[in-house]
């Protein structure tokens, strides 16, 4: 039986008469081999992911400041976060960076592979040049940008060149442009990666399905609307979730750049749970930090995928 | 903080390694003596001197240990962003390392409350010739000695000589000096007071925090504050803010913008005349600049207030669960005398001050003034990280930038700190 259940998919002309005979067979016949494809990563899994997942949950519904044993604590940790203004900040903080990030990053990367979707002359040297930043690491990148935004800087040397020396900032040390002038790095890299994405799946699509389209007389946005935009279903899924969790451990140039501040403005989810657990070493709360970061992420994506795969059923 | 203080630390460190290094190289490549005794064990010292120059010094230091003792040390370096969070986790660990580098304060005395660290006392049986102040250091509540201090650098306000000279200014003594210090300045169209808090340097703008209060309000309620026995809304905190209001006008005011690098080097190209600083940033000035700095102590407040400096330490502490107490002791007791001391900092740029007062500290005029500064000084503060923790810095990092960009809000940026400092407090 085991011959017949690794045969099966290689003998294609057998294969009705065999599939019908395996599943009659049952579950109970799996061979080991599988089993243990299944098992020990399985395993391994638990060992270095859920164990620790389920570990940091306790740690969340406890007291500890790594010296002492931790206390039980309940939900105190849980409900302290609806009372703390930095988290709230931080929580409202991560919302306008996935609306503002993962926005511009989709309709920006999907811009650009429609830009570049075309086969042209030199095309490869602006697809790779608008996917490098990706190559590079985030916090090199961000001591880059730290020297653009450098009150004396390149930022405020173009507007002042450009005669609007009156939009000029301090615009990390200025809580109400540190956020947002931040969020353009994490872009400026985000937006190659999401091209990528979007440019397979462009190729994807038939191209009878514009010519189709073409003879029925539909205009150029009719053609985006109807043919594009819904033949990239699959690859929206991709997209949105990589953008979600892109955005939700957007740490690297915060962290690098302005460490949440001036003054907490700036502060995102994760960097508050990195300042409260490894640099306050208040475990407890930033593990109930992480939970919350957790929960979010996949709430937000699995509602999407829900949403997704019911519009497809 | 902690990038803060690593940040120090490495640099300081990784300057005084470039020479260190070379000239302990001869030693490194001696050591392996073959046969050496080793009874009681191999004991491991846990070292965040993770810059390639600074662990090729520490390196070289343990060689030189190791070739003289009958015990073996082997220096295990960790990344010193990973150290820190780290440190509670080696120290209650069943079989921690034995011995680790880190600062005095509150941190080793927090740990020491839990017994975790080693009586070191039999190491101090050999150095009775420190300071009082670094004695009352390296003791813990119960009069324990729990610390072996290496070495120690200063903080004063930094000018250029030329400059000063230029407009005619002596070093101000006193407040009123330095104001009109200030007026000065300013009117010849130069930033009087440079900053260089910004971007993650934000711990930078706690030094004038701890001079005002140490100024005004003396050394003892400063560490009582930090401990959380007196409020952040107390009054005479407030007096030390609105002491601060009277200068920040001559602050520069990019001065929450720009790192501590970009602070010193507007110092050095004369875009601003003082900082206040610790002597770190000097490692990285280039050696024909550094002839024309000096520094003078922050200016006198109230002269009925004992005398404090800031005195940030370096040095040892030790695991109470060691399986070889012997061993750690006797590297102890050798990292206390002068020739070890003189093997870490003697080819240093010139800012570090060995702990031993018979090693020979860099001849350097800037050190001699440094230390002669220390040993007036009636007391010793660490800084604000170092006498409360990391955690309590976050709030003032937090306060203390929004006093300086909103200084009309400073009621309301005093009680934010302080309830966020009880969160702190009820934690630790």
């Amino acid at each position: 039986m085991t011959l017949l259940h690794t045969q099966a998919p290689v003998a294609p002309a057998a294969a009705p008469l065999r599939r019908g005979r395996l599943r009659r067979g049952g579950p109970a016949r799996t061979s080991p081999l599988i089993l243990a494809f299944v098992l020990v990563p399985l395993l391994v899994e638990s060992v270095s992911v859920f164990w620790p997942a389920i570990q940091g949950v306790y740690i969340s519904l406890t007291n500890w400041n790594g010296v002492d044993a931790p206390s039980f604590a309940g939900l105190g940790n849980y409900s302290r976060m609806l009372h703390d203004p930095v988290f709230l900040k931080a929580l409202g903080n991560t919302a306008i960076w996935l609306l503002l990030f993962g926005g511009l990053s989709a309709a920006g990367g999907l811009g650009c592979a429609m830009f570049l979707q075309r086969e042209r002359r030199g095309i490869a040297v602006y697809r790779a040049v608008l996917f490098l930043p990706v190559v590079f690491s985030l916090t090199a990148t961000a001591l880059m940008w730290q020297t653009l935004y450098q009150p004396t800087g390149m930022a405020n040397g173009l507007l002042s060149a450009i005669g609007l020396g009156g939009w000029q900032h301090a615009w990390l040390a200025n809580p109400n442009t540190a956020l947002y002038a931040q969020i353009l790095p994490a872009l400026w890299r985000e937006i190659g990666y999401v091209m990528v994405l979007y440019l397979a799946g462009l190729k994807g699509i038939d191209p009878a399905l514009y010519e189709a389209a073409k003879m029925d007389g539909a205009s150029a946005w009719q053609q985006f609307r109807h043919v594009t935009l819904p033949q990239l279903r699959g690859v929206n899924a991709v997209v949105v979730s990589v953008i979600i969790i892109d955005s939700l451990r957007s740490f690297d140039v915060v962290w690098s750049l302005t460490q949440g501040g001036p003054f907490n403005s700036s502060q995102l989810l994760s960097t508050y749970m990195y300042q409260t657990a490894f640099v306050n070493t208040d475990f407890g709360y930033g593990c109930a930090l992480a939970v919350a970061i957790f929960v979010l992420a996949f709430g937000v994506i699995v509602s999407y995928l829900v949403r997704a795969f019911k519009e497809s059923d | 903080m902690s990038s803060h203080t690593i940040s120090r630390r490495g640099l300081l460190a990784g300057a005084g390694a470039i020479g260190a290094g070379l000239a302990l190289s001869g030693c490194a490549t001696t050591t392996s003596r073959a046969g050496s005794a080793q009874q009681g064990g191999a004991i491991t010292l846990q070292s965040d001197l993770s810059s390639p120059l600074a662990e090729k010094a520490m390196q070289a230091l343990v060689a030189a240990y190791n070739k003289q003792s009958k015990y073996t040390v082997n220096l295990n370096t960790v990344a010193a962003t990973t150290y820190q969070p780290l440190l509670p986790t080696y120290l209650t660990s069943a079989n921690p390392p034995d011995i680790y580098t880190w600062y005095a304060g509150h941190d080793a005395a927090h740990y020491a409350s839990k017994g975790l660290l080693l009586d070191v006392g039999g190491a101090w049986s050999t150095m009775g010739n420190y300071q009082p102040a670094l004695k009352a250091l390296s003791t813990d509540a119960t009069g324990k000695k729990i610390f072996v201090p290496t070495d120690y650098y200063w903080w004063g306000v930094f000018y250029r000589k030329s400059q000063f000279a230029k407009w005619g200014l002596s070093e101000p003594k006193t407040w009123s000096d330095f104001l009109n210090a200030c007026a000065t300045i300013k009117s010849k169209g130069v930033t009087p007071i440079g900053l260089g808090a910004g971007t993650g340097n934000a711990w930078v703008a706690a030094a004038w925090f701890d001079y005002f209060d140490i100024r005004l309000n003396g050394a003892d309620f400063h560490r009582a504050l930090l401990q959380g026995q007196h409020s952040f809304t107390d009054r005479r905190v407030v007096d030390v803010f609105t002491t601060w209001k009277q200068v920040l006008p001559y602050f520069d005011p990019n001065g929450t913008a720009v790192t501590w690098q970009e602070a010193s080097n507007q110092l050095l190209q004369g875009q601003t005349a003082m900082l206040l600083t610790g002597t770190f940033f000097a490692d990285a000035v280039p050696k024909g600049s550094i002839d024309d700095l000096d520094f003078f102590k922050f200016p006198v407040i109230d002269p009925s207030v004992p005398d404090a400096e800031e005195a940030p330490t370096d040095g040892l502490f030790a695991s109470s669960k060691t399986h070889n107490a012997a061993a750690v002791l006797d590297f102890m007791t050798w990292m206390a005398t002068p020739a070890a001391q003189n093997l870490w900092t003697a080819t240093s740029s010139g800012t570090v001050i060995p702990a031993n007062p018979q090693a020979t500290a860099p001849s350097t005029p800037l050190v001699q003034k440094g230390k002669a500064m220390l040993d007036a000084a009636d007391q010793l503060t660490q800084f604000f990280n170092r006498d409360s923790s990391d955690a309590l810095q976050n709030t003032a990092n937090t306060a203390l930038i929004n006093f300086i960009q909103n200084p009309g809000q400073l009621t309301s940026i005093l009680s934010t700190w302080q309830s966020q400092a009880e969160q702190v407090w009820k934690t630790a």
